[in-house]
């Protein structure tokens, strides 16, 4: 034992088990005094025929002061000890957290003028900051639009943009690039501080990272080719290096473009021009070389005859054949962004309600492969055409789908139009805006064209048949355009073994489950789980993991009362199986916290097999965390916490899964603080102290 | 090829290429069709009207007036709307074959194509 461990034991005890002690000790010394003084008593009496009674007395009086000093200590813990305990974690949230709710100063009632001086402090504080918050605030908010200004036009630009640190660690990404290298890495969207090389190969970007480091130019940059990590797409990309700052590796900047399609079609054009050539020459060459030696006038002799329809034959058959896959693959070879039928609807719309003249549209839920401006531009200019030639104020827009096609049809009520006026406006130029392109140049653009029909409604109308890209899902959520990113990652130090990383330093998946009862090992199963990360100690908003799970098994009316999920929202999701891989990805490299996290991880432990991948991420539990700061009295619920630290759960949103996780969350983001201020600032230190409060609850580490 | 009642079916050829006319011309002379050409879009309709054809033989790619345009108004003009229309195409896409069908052709034949294939779709339409 060294010098220096009693006084650190005595320390590391709590202030109630301090007072304990004292009260104990005080109460063991007065027994032993009490008894010593009857033992000399007893000597200088010198008779023996009185001892009972002095053993008698000895007992009743040290009985009545061990009772006496626990009567006072019970006392002083509820009235003293623990009012104490309970004023300080109500400082430290005040100090640390920014919680700004009023103190009960009932709780140390006893304490006379400390809990009213507590709230006084805990007030001034209060103020004091609310006016720095202000003043912060005020400087802050010019510069804050004017980032939101610019991530607004960086979610807009149409290429994948990502910023990366040094050691390949995404820092920045917009929208476009979630759908480029997202959709790749199958349900793992990209997330802040993850590794780059768990969506794109490793190969291009490193040698050209390593290329622009050795160069000298610091404004030079690099083009590659590279490629997802399953393969499937080939994205051509730009990198450029960010300038240099301190002695590590400089970040970079990589823009990328998906070009997959390009290159098959291109490939395909070029594998069809050769065969082409090689289909044609032979027939071509036979048929000069046969004509050449028969004589001019002459009948054919019946062997040549026959070798001259076999090679027309040939030649005739090849054409035609290849003709036919020449404009089956024509349509491809421009890209196109995908335009929604509604879109086109609402586009052409705007048009002709501008010269007074109405659409009815039906919707479909479709995606068409072509140029939005060019299309609206040419059906606005055909409805103008028959507005005026044939006097019609209204149209109607429907789309039929046919086969690889959309048939979009213009309608209207009255006389036919003749092809020969079609083709007048063909011929004419679209719009004053883009001077040279006309109806036909868009035609020809879109490898389609266009035509008159009476329908069989007898209404007349135009047909245009456009090429579908894919049918149309719902909406993707509006974050999923916006821009995430953190610069403070570029500078970021990090440390392989978690138990020395800074807590500040450490990313946190923070989840919860919903389930079918809250027997695990009885039977129970989930039914949806959701999941937030946290950052460089920032929560992503966007980095969103939310998922209804099939529990192959019924779900007691009992618990959908409590979180809302039927039967019926999970007979198309996904198994657990599939959820929990899909969890595991997105938990990967993470410390993974739960309110309560013996009983969420009890569902995803049990499922490992089936899963294929172990949970053996750190985990910390904010029940625990809430003992550690607030002591172990407290009441540790999900809504006592968040209550006591002054966090709104959303009514509707309270026992959903994403609810709970991004109130679990935040209040982990205001523990935080708190745990810091008590000199816990790593996470060693973190579960030293959790061990301490273990039997409250089974550590899972 | 006579008609139930003895008479020949009549076609006539809209067709500006002359080697293609001439081709079609040897078929439908040894198919025993009475036929007639003409080269010049501008002047198809008329000749339509004057002939009054059972079958037209229509290309798409003709001077001054197109097959599609000639189609259209054959089909919009009471008189002419019951004769059957085969058109002929160089490209023969699928959108070229859901246009002519959309106004009103009964057939499509793509160039270069089969005598074979072009003499039995004459006759399907002429005995439809």
């Amino acid at each position: 034992m060294t010098p220096n461990a009693k006084p650190y034991a005595l320390e590391s005890l709590g202030l109630r088990m301090r007072v304990f002690l004292f009260f104990a000790a005080l109460a063991i010394g007065a027994v032993g005094l009490l008894c010593l003084g009857l033992m000399l008593g007893y000597h200088r009496l010198g008779s023996p025929a009185s001892l009972n009674a002095f053993v008698q007395g000895g007992v009743i009086g040290s009985f009545g002061v061990l009772g006496l000093t626990a009567a006072i200590w019970y006392l002083f813990d509820v009235n003293v000890s623990k009012p104490i305990d309970l004023l300080a974690g109500a400082l430290r949230a005040r100090a640390h957290a920014d919680v700004s709710a009023a103190m009960d100063p009932s709780v140390a009632r006893y304490l006379g003028d400390l809990a009213p001086a507590a709230h006084a402090a805990a007030l001034t504080l209060s103020e004091t900051r609310n006016a720095l918050a202000e003043a912060v605030a005020r400087e802050t908010t010019r510069l804050s639009s004017e980032k939101n200004r610019l991530a607004a036009l960086l979610s807009d630009v149409p290429v994948g943009v990502l910023l990366c640190s040094g050691d390949h660690q995404l820092v920045f990404y917009n929208g476009m690039a979630v759908d480029l290298i997202g959709a790749a890495s199958k349900g793992a969207a990209p997330g802040l501080d993850r590794k780059l090389f768990d969506y794109l190969r490793e190969g291009p970007i490193r040698h050209a990272h390593h290329r622009l480091t050795e160069a000298e130019d610091q404004d030079a940059a690099s083009d590659l080719l590279c490629a997802t990590r399953d393969g499937a797409e080939i994205l051509a990309a730009r990198m450029r290096l960010l300038p240099k700052d301190g002695a590590a590796a400089p970040g970079y900047v990589l823009t990328l473009r998906d070009v997959t399609a390009d290159l098959a079609a291109h490939a395909k054009r070029e594998a069809l021009l050769t065969e082409v050539l090689d289909r044609v020459r032979r027939p071509a060459a036979n048929l000069r070389a046969l004509l050449a030696v028969l004589p001019e006038g002459t009948a054919t002799p019946p062997a040549m005859d026959a070798a001259l329809r076999q090679e027309a034959d040939g030649l005739s058959k090849a054409i035609t054949e290849l003709a036919k896959r020449r404009d089956e693959g024509q349509a491809d070879l421009v890209p196109r962004s995908p335009l929604r039928v509604a879109d086109l609807t609402d586009g052409l719309r705007a048009r002709l309600e501008a010269r007074g003249l109405a659409l009815q549209a039906d919707d479909a839920p479709l995606l068409l492969r072509c140029d939005g401006f060019e299309v609206i531009s040419l059906l606005a200019h055909m409805a103008l055409g028959v507005a005026e030639g044939l006097a019609v104020r209204q149209f109607g827009l429907t789309v039929e789908e046919d086969s690889t096609d959309a048939l979009l049809r213009l309608s209207w009520q009255g006389n036919a139009l003749r092809i020969a006026d079609l083709e007048t406006w063909l011929a004419a130029g679209l719009d004053e805006d883009v001077p040279g392109v006309t109806g036909r140049h868009v035609l020809t653009n879109h490898a389609t064209d266009i035509w008159p029909e009476t329908q069989a409604d007898g209404r007349q109308a135009i047909c245009l048949p456009i090429r579908i890209a894919r049918r149309s899902g719902p909406r993707p959520k509006p974050i999923a355009r916006a821009v995430v990113y953190d610069f403070d990652l570029l500078g970021k130090a990090r440390n392989d073994k978690v138990a020395d990383s800074a807590l500040a330093d450490l990313t946190y998946v923070v989840f919860d489950t919903e389930t079918t009862g809250l027997l695990p090992g009885q039977g129970d199963e989930v039914v949806q789980i959701a999941a937030v990360r946290i950052v460089n100690g920032k929560r992503v908003e966007a980095e969103v993991f939310d998922m209804l799970v099939n529990p192959g098994r019924s779900i007691p009316a009992s618990s959908t009362a409590v979180h809302g999920i039927t039967e019926a929202m999970v007979a198309e999701a996904p198994d657990f199986a599939t959820a929990g891989r899909a969890f595991h990805k997105f938990a990967e490299g993470a410390v993974l916290i739960a309110h309560n996290a013996p009983f969420d991880m009890e569902f995803l432990r049990r499922h490992e097999a089936a899963i294929g991948a172990r949970f053996d991420n750190p985990i910390l539990d904010t029940v625990l965390l809430s003992a550690v700061v607030f002591g172990q009295h407290e009441d540790h619920s999900l809504d006592a916490l968040t209550h006591r630290l002054s966090i709104t759960i959303p009514e509707e949103a309270r026992h959903t899964a994403i609810g709970d996780s991004v109130a679990t969350a935040d209040a982990f983001l205001k523990l935080l603080p708190m745990l810091q201020g008590r000199g816990l600032t790593h996470f060693g230190a973190i579960l030293t102290e959790l061990r301490r409060h273990g039997r409250l609850l089974k550590d899972l580490n | 090829m006579p008609k139930g009642d003895g008479r020949k079916h009549s076609i006539l050829v809209i067709e500006d290429e002359d080697n293609i006319a001439l081709a079609l011309d040897y078929l439908l002379t040894r198919e025993n069709y009475a036929h007639d050409r003409v080269a010049n879009g501008g002047e198809a309709l008329a000749r339509i009207r004057a002939m009054r054809p059972d079958l037209v033989l229509l290309d798409v790619m003709l001077p001054e007036m197109s097959g599609y345009e000639i189609c259209q108004a054959m089909r919009l003009d009471p008189d002419l709307a019951a004769i059957k229309i085969l058109m002929m195409t160089a490209r023969g896409s699928a959108i070229e074959r859901k246009k002519g069908l959309a106004l009103g052709a009964d057939g499509f034949i793509s160039k270069p194509f089969e005598l074979t294939e072009l003499r039995s779709e004459v006759r399907r339409l002429l005995e439809r």
